[in-house]
């Protein structure tokens, strides 16, 4: 029989009170793929880091192929063929591939960096696992999924048996996982061990010949993926049957809230804005939410309406025109705002949850009076808004980033709907958040439309989009290109608006003035061969997709409109 | 949880003093001298009935540009032009006091000193926001001019007529600031304090004080919570630099009430104040206490080098050493309290 090549036994780790891993036994067979699920704050991280020599167990075993091993540090890990990509990449933008996969490990000829031999080797490996990029390409101009793929690489040149990927498809789009997991196949196949850290069912099993799940700090389930049911992963996470891709009831949408047009943002890059010319309309009780690929334009299209980026276009909230205004102005106007980015601009992640819940509400009673802030008050409004919605913290003066990802999701959340402002904006709400937060935080938003909120939504879930929104818009290369009510928003047509080509039945005359073009050309394209449209569009070559699908196939109706698009 | 950390905090900071002055009594050992017998005389001659008037003297100015300095280091900006906006303020103090007759004078070289330094901080922070300047660089390269032309004027247009040193005309006996003492020590000493305590309660109680901080914390999340940076980073410098002036104009108008070329830059009060307020983190109480401390021990030096022979520069090193642990320890303290 052969040995597993990794095997943790009775591992147990603690963090003060906090028990992490309490016996953890994991065994991960050689060239298999194996998920390792769990909530945030299940004790995974600790788990990898423990096999990858950061932390050291209080107790239990750790043993490669068989052979015991003590890690005291990463070195020892990695010399012993142990690699991991982080969440954060670490990696020079501004170098080649090459120089960024041998760093640290540099070839050598008399003591000089030896950069043929380098680019050989590099070359060699990419060449191998059949990856997507060229040695001496810039890292700083690859995209976020083939940057990942460095990373990789980093660990097969450093000869990685057992590679360990923590939470790899958080940044990744839908087409960039799908080529993570190829990817992964092929390095299993040739005998490499995978660790996969997620907490994402579907990812589970697309890509996993093994899944052990963590709760609480301990093993709940453990077999291969094949035999596990969706449902029974989910419920060994969360300890309780989850309705998954639940469709929450459509509102009942009353005024316009908020009404967005012709709004432009310019790019980054000379010549295609980054938001061009979008017009769209949110109304009291409604949640319209926006689909897309990320990198479409979503984020700039809130940071325009917030007025953290400036832009040119019209916005009201209310009756009020927003243009010009700065970000407090428009807050006070009625917007709030759940942004993408929770560390950097939705938190202070090192000052106290009391801080962070505070700011927005101090500069009005009852946090201020008479001019001075009551430390009393702002006490209290934090353990309202804690206590609310179920935030769990020490306490109100534990740093925001003594929460977990979910935990501090919860508090943002808290913080923006105890605005009760007309209007919400709320980017990627459950990011990074564990499953039995994504249910809370989803109910709370329909509660916060039911009572009279329009919510502007902005997911790359598409299963979010479909779940919570009453409409649904498409946004392409900048621009709204598809409009679905509830009732005909179907993930097939949605998915295919998404790769570029919209769909039949653009409904409301913003999306067809800016997607009319596309919207006919793919209708003649979707009824040929759309699966393929899908598939090859959200893969890379996604450029210009619309106008050269609006060009070769429609004769008439793309030669005004269509010929602007592309 | 909290309490803890600040134990710990006070704690890990007692550790790194002593240990830096261990080093500093083997290094005092080195050279020969008694360790013990210079640190006594360090003592005793930053808190002793003679040396506590020179340590509060020299602590006047260096407090204040500490706090000075701490004000836009709150929210993460660093001014390092205080010594330009210290002698600014100290110079048109002195203009406005030699033509301002009376108590009234008095008060118009305070205000002017304020204004003087609030102003050219605030030119800094316009290079900012307007221009795209750095502030680091905006702050520090607008110091020259001020001090060559505070050299400019005392050297000409305001020299002492009856004197060939680059200073100014001695300022007439109601444009002084009352003396606590013989040594410079005057009623600003009381001025400082209340800068202190105000900033203290701007910082911990007011809207503006929790803009500061949360801009600090992240920009970012400054600019999405709707705080408007470049009307924040106006503001602070402005205050910053008015505070500079104020320093400035309080030196001024203390023994012996003049404006000597040089005077406001070789103490080293803002360089010592910043370190103050990097020590500190800006926060108000603890810049008060670092820059204490390092008066204290600069003017203990002085009387180091009086009673024991030992060399004054003995003192420096030791300063230095000092600062290195602190600086190390309380950036370790920082990197707990965000991996915790």
């Amino acid at each position: 029989m052969t040995q597993p090549a990794v095997q943790l036994t009775g591992i147990v780790k603690r963090f003060g009170e906090l028990l992490a891993n309490d016996h953890v036994d994991l065994t991960v067979a050689r060239g298999e793929i194996h998920a390792l699920m769990g909530e945030n704050g299940a004790g995974k991280s600790t788990l990898m880091s423990i096999l990858y020599g950061l932390l050291r167990p209080d107790a239990g075993t750790i043993a490669l192929d068989g052979e015991p091993v003590v890690f005291d540090s990463a070195a020892r890990a990695i010399a012993a063929g142990i690699g991991m990509v982080q969440q954060g990449f670490a990696l020079f933008d501004s170098m080649p591939v090459v120089d960024n996969v041998i760093y640290g490990a540099e070839p050598t000829r008399r003591g000089l960096l030896d950069r043929r031999a380098a680019t050989a080797a590099v070359s060699e490996l990419v060449e191998r696992h059949g990856l997507r990029l060229a040695p001496t390409d810039r890292v700083g101009d690859l995209p976020i999924g083939v940057r990942q793929q460095v990373e990789i690489l980093k660990l097969l040149y450093r000869r990685a048996r057992v590679l360990i990927l923590d939470e790899p498809t958080a940044v990744l789009t839908p087409a960039e996982t799908e080529q993570l997991f190829t990817v992964l196949r092929d390095l299993a196949a040739d005998g490499h061990t995978v660790l996969l850290v997620t907490h994402k069912l579907h990812e589970v099993t697309a890509v996993s010949d093994t899944v052990t799940v963590l709760r609480d700090g301990k093993v709940t389930m453990t077999g291969p993926t094949s035999a596990t049911g969706r449902a029974e992963l989910a419920s060994a996470m969360t300890g309780r049957e989850v309705d998954l891709d639940r469709v929450y009831p459509a509102g009942q949408p009353g005024a316009e809230a908020l009404t967005v047009t012709g709004l432009t943002v310019d790019g980054r890059a000379a010549g295609r804005p980054a938001v061009d010319d979008v017009s769209l309309s949110v109304r009291a009780g409604e949640i319209v939410g926006i689909a897309g690929v990320a990198g479409n334009g979503q984020t700039e299209l809130v940071a325009a309406i917030a007025g953290l980026l400036p832009a040119r276009g019209s916005v009201t909230v209310g009756e009020r025109e927003l243009s010009g205004l700065g970000v407090a102005r428009r807050r006070a106007a009625g917007l709030a705002h759940i942004p993408e980015d929770r560390a950097e601009v939705g938190a202070a992640p090192g000052a106290r949850l009391t801080d962070n819940l505070a700011t927005g509400f101090h500069r009005r009673p009852p946090l201020l009076r008479k001019g001075f802030l009551r430390s009393g008050a702002m006490r209290t409004h934090a353990e309202r808004i804690i206590e609310r919605f179920g935030v769990r913290a020490p306490g109100p003066s534990a740093p925001m980033r003594t929460l977990s990802g979910g935990n501090q999701q919860k508090a943002i959340l808290g913080r923006e709907l105890t605005h009760e402002a007309p209007v919400l904006l709320v980017e990627q709400p459950t990011r990074g958040v564990d499953i039995g937060a994504v249910v809370g935080i989803h109910t709370e938003l329909i509660a916060y439309r039911d009572a009279g909120h329009a919510v502007l939504l902005v997911s790359a879930e598409l299963s979010e989009v479909l779940g919570l929104a009453d409409r649904v818009l498409v946004m392409y290369e900048g621009r709204v290109v598809a409009e679905f009510p509830k009732t005909e928003a179907d993930p097939h047509a949605i998915g295919l608006a998404m790769a570029g080509g919209a769909p039949r039945g653009v409904a409301g005359g913003t999306a067809e003035d800016s997607a009319g073009g596309a919207a006919g050309g793919v209708a003649g394209a979707a009824g040929g061969d759309e699966a393929d449209v899908v598939g090859d569009a959200t893969g890379h070559a996604s450029e210009n997709m619309a106008g050269d699908t609006a060009g070769d196939t429609t004769g008439d109706a793309a030669e005004d409109s269509g010929g602007g698009a592309a | 949880m909290n309490r803890l950390g600040r134990w710990r905090g006070a704690l890990t900071v007692g550790v790194a003093v002593a240990a830096a002055l261990v080093l500093g009594a083997i290094l005092l050992a080195a050279t020969g001298a008694n360790p013990l017998e210079a640190a006594g005389a360090i003592v005793t001659g930053a808190f002793g009935p003679d040396g506590i008037q020179d340590t509060l003297a020299y602590a006047v100015p260096v407090a204040g540009m500490a706090t000075a300095l701490a004000i836009p280091l709150r929210a993460g900006l660093v001014n390092l032009g205080g010594e330009g906006q210290l002698v600014l303020g100290a110079i048109s103090a002195v203009a406005v006091g030699l033509h301002v007759p009376g108590p009234l004078g008095l008060v118009a070289a305070l205000v002017a000193g304020m204004l003087a330094g609030g102003l050219y901080a605030a030119a800094a922070a316009l290079c900012e926001t307007r221009l795209g300047v750095p502030l680091l660089v905006t702050t520090l390269l607008l110091s020259y001019p001020a001090m060559s032309l505070a050299a400019y004027l005392v050297r000409f247009p305001m020299r002492d007529q009856g004197s060939s040193l680059p200073q100014s005309a001695q300022l007439p006996p109601d444009v002084r600031l009352p003396a606590l003492a013989g040594n410079g020590l005057t009623v600003g000493l009381f001025l400082i304090v209340a800068a202190v305590a105000v900033y203290a309660v701007v910082d911990a109680r007011t809207p503006a004080g929790f803009e500061a901080r949360v801009t600090g914390w992240g920009p970012r999340f400054a600019q999405y919570a709707g705080i408007d940076r470049p009307r924040t980073t106006l503001r602070l410098l402005a205050c910053s630099g008015g505070l500079a002036g104020l320093v400035g104009a309080i030196v001024v108008l203390g023994f012996p009430y003049r404006f000597i070329d040089g005077a406001l830059i070789t103490p080293q009060y803002t360089w010592i104040g910043l370190l103050a307020a990097l020590l500190a983190a800006a926060s108000p109480l603890g810049t008060l206490v670092a820059a204490l401390f390092f008066a204290a021990l600069t003017s203990g030096g002085f009387a180091m080098e009086r009673e024991t022979q030992v060399p004054r520069e003995l003192t420096a090193v030791l300063q230095a050493v000092l600062i290195i642990f602190l600086a190390a320890t309380t950036g370790l303290l920082r990197r707990r309290r965000s991996a915790a």
